[in-house]
């Protein structure tokens, strides 16, 4: 391994996302507040406890998880996007670099930027009295998880986006349904029936509902199928993004 | 000594995209250690194509190519470290500072904190960038931006120089500055490559010539040879291409 070479293209990547500071960490930073103050305050004053604690407590794991989630994916899909479309990929290329440190690197990255903003959103949770912690290893287990996950994902969908609109339509289409449907606000049994049986397809129930069991306590979805789900696509995502590395699909021409 | 070649390039050919447009059409070269060799051709004749196979940025259609033995496909991270290539077109990070630039590449070729730091100073100061090291590639005019792209192929000392047109639209001052550390350096033994469309620059500085046109070498041999008679290359150029500019 070359790890002064890994070490120095996160480094790159992290300073880069310093430099943009309001947009990478700002700005999940206020949409989050909105959401406690919104669900905390102003619904969540109206709704009953759900599973024994009050609504914010209950939404605040999967606003949490959300913006990780979102960090991760933003940051390897606009590194992926600009590295291809500036050139600057080709340092890499020509760099004594494997192609898997190029993903590694790439995917740490992302998730050092989703910590930060998980830390920063816990935070600002603890602030509005929205934090529980039942079990932290499975809090750190969650993140970590779901933003390599969606590092990789990212990574593909910064190679395929072939324009900057693609890229953002592409990042809403796989975020936006899938995390408004994915149990953020509600416990299963609040849904239709043909609702619920759609949702146990949906990967971001597992996600809300794991790490909302990491702190809060409570769970409606099979934990163990959760987990097994992260791993499986770990080992997916991370296999076919090596796989686009080592042949250079839109990477080497 | 190691006799194995700087390079050696086995019937290459590349086609690019659906259309399997020709850029290099079946070459063969090989280029001994030590060895200076001017790449000639015309616009659109395949010698940066040639180059982005050779460095790893583009794929390889069909042929082979090793660096120093190593195989640029197979071996390629080994053949990267004997290379260093200053590309045609910029593929540097406009919003990265000079010397950050510098920094991070050094830190790709695995050098340390001190080590990288003391070459990127030794760099800046060979290139005339001390003044602009905190400026950031975008604000620097085209012949700044040249020299970084210059200092950053040589971060590493690679064994192996590749400049495709390095001194397309680079004042008087740099080219004699580039010509003469060239020479330098190919006094010290490093192996070069050099793409150019002024003739004169080739003529100075190669010892050995390649034309190609059409993704083919159409004539290659050492500068006795292909000079003889007290030709000048120009002349040689003009009756290989049968075009009056190059
Ligand atoms: N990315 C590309 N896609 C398709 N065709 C290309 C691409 N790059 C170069 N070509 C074509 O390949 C041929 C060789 O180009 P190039 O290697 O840039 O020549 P040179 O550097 O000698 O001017 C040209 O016909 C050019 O149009
Ligand atoms: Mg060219």
């Amino acid at each position: 391994m070359n790890w002064i070479g890994l070490y120095t293209l996160m480094r790159r990547e992290i300073e880069r996302t310093f430099r943009v500071v309001v947009q990478t960490i700002f700005s999940p930073l206020i949409s989050a507040s909105l959401f406690i103050f919104v669900f905390g305050t102003v619904v969540g004053a109206r709704i009953d406890e759900i599973g024994g604690v009050s609504y914010i407590v209950f939404v605040f794991p999967g606003i949490l998880i959300m913006n990780v989630l979102t960090s991760a994916f933003s940051q390897a899909s606009s590194s992926t996007y600009f590295a291809k479309w500036a050139r600057t990929i080709e340092e890499l290329l020509v760099a004594p670099l494997s192609y898997f440190e190029i993903m590694i690197g790439t995917v740490l990255s992302a998730v050092a930027r989703a910590f930060t903003v998980g830390i920063v959103i816990l935070l600002m949770g603890l602030l509005f009295g929205a934090v529980q912690m039942q079990s932290f290893p499975l809090f750190i287990f969650y993140i970590l998880g779901v933003s390599i996950v969606f590092g990789l994902l990212g990574i593909i969908t910064g190679l395929v986006a072939k324009s900057f609109e693609q890229l953002n339509v592409l990042s809403t289409f796989i975020i936006l349904p899938f995390s408004f449907l994915g149990g953020m606000f509600y416990t299963l049994d609040m849904l239709p029936e043909a609702a619920q049986k759609v949702a146990i397809f949906n990967p971001f129930f597992y996600f809300v509902d794991g790490i909302r069991f990491a702190m809060v306590g409570i769970h409606d979805s099979n934990l163990l199928i959760g987990a097994i789900m992260i791993f499986a696509l770990i080992l997916i995502l991370g296999g076919t993004v090596w796989r686009i590395f080592y042949t250079g699909w839109r990477i080497r021409e | 000594m190691d006799t194995t070649p700087a390079l050696e390039i086995k019937n290459l050919h590349k086609t690019y995209g659906k259309k399997k447009v020709v850029a290099v059409d079946g070459i063969s070269l090989t280029l001994p250690r030590g060895a200076f060799l001017g790449l000639l051709g015309p616009n659109g004749a395949g010698k940066s194509t040639l180059i982005n196979c050779i460095v790893g940025v583009n794929k390889i259609t069909s042929g082979s190519i090793k660096t120093f033995g190593f195989d640029v496909e197979k071996d390629y991270r080994e053949s990267r470290k004997t290379l260093g290539v200053a590309p045609q077109e910029f593929n540097v990070d406009i919003f990265s500072k000079v010397s950050s630039t510098l920094d991070y590449v050094a830190g790709y070729y695995g050098l340390r904190k001190e080590k990288r730091e003391k070459r990127v100073e030794e760099l800046l100061d060979q290139f005339g960038l001390q003044e602009h090291k905190d400026k950031v590639f975008s604000e620097l005019s085209g012949g700044l931006k040249r020299r970084v792209v210059l200092a950053r192929a040589l971060v590493h000392v690679p064994e192996f120089l590749i400049l495709d047109e390095p001194t397309a639209g680079v004042d008087v001052e740099l080219r004699r500055e580039l010509w003469s550390y060239l020479q330098e350096l190919s006094r010290a033994g490093k192996t070069i490559l050099l793409t150019s469309h002024y003739l004169e620059e080739v003529e100075l500085l190669a010892d050995r010539f390649a034309f190609i046109d059409g993704g083919k070498i159409v004539a290659a041999g050492s500068k006795e040879k292909m000079l003889a008679g007290g030709k000048k290359l120009e002349d040689v150029y003009l009756e290989l291409t049968g075009k009056n500019k190059v």
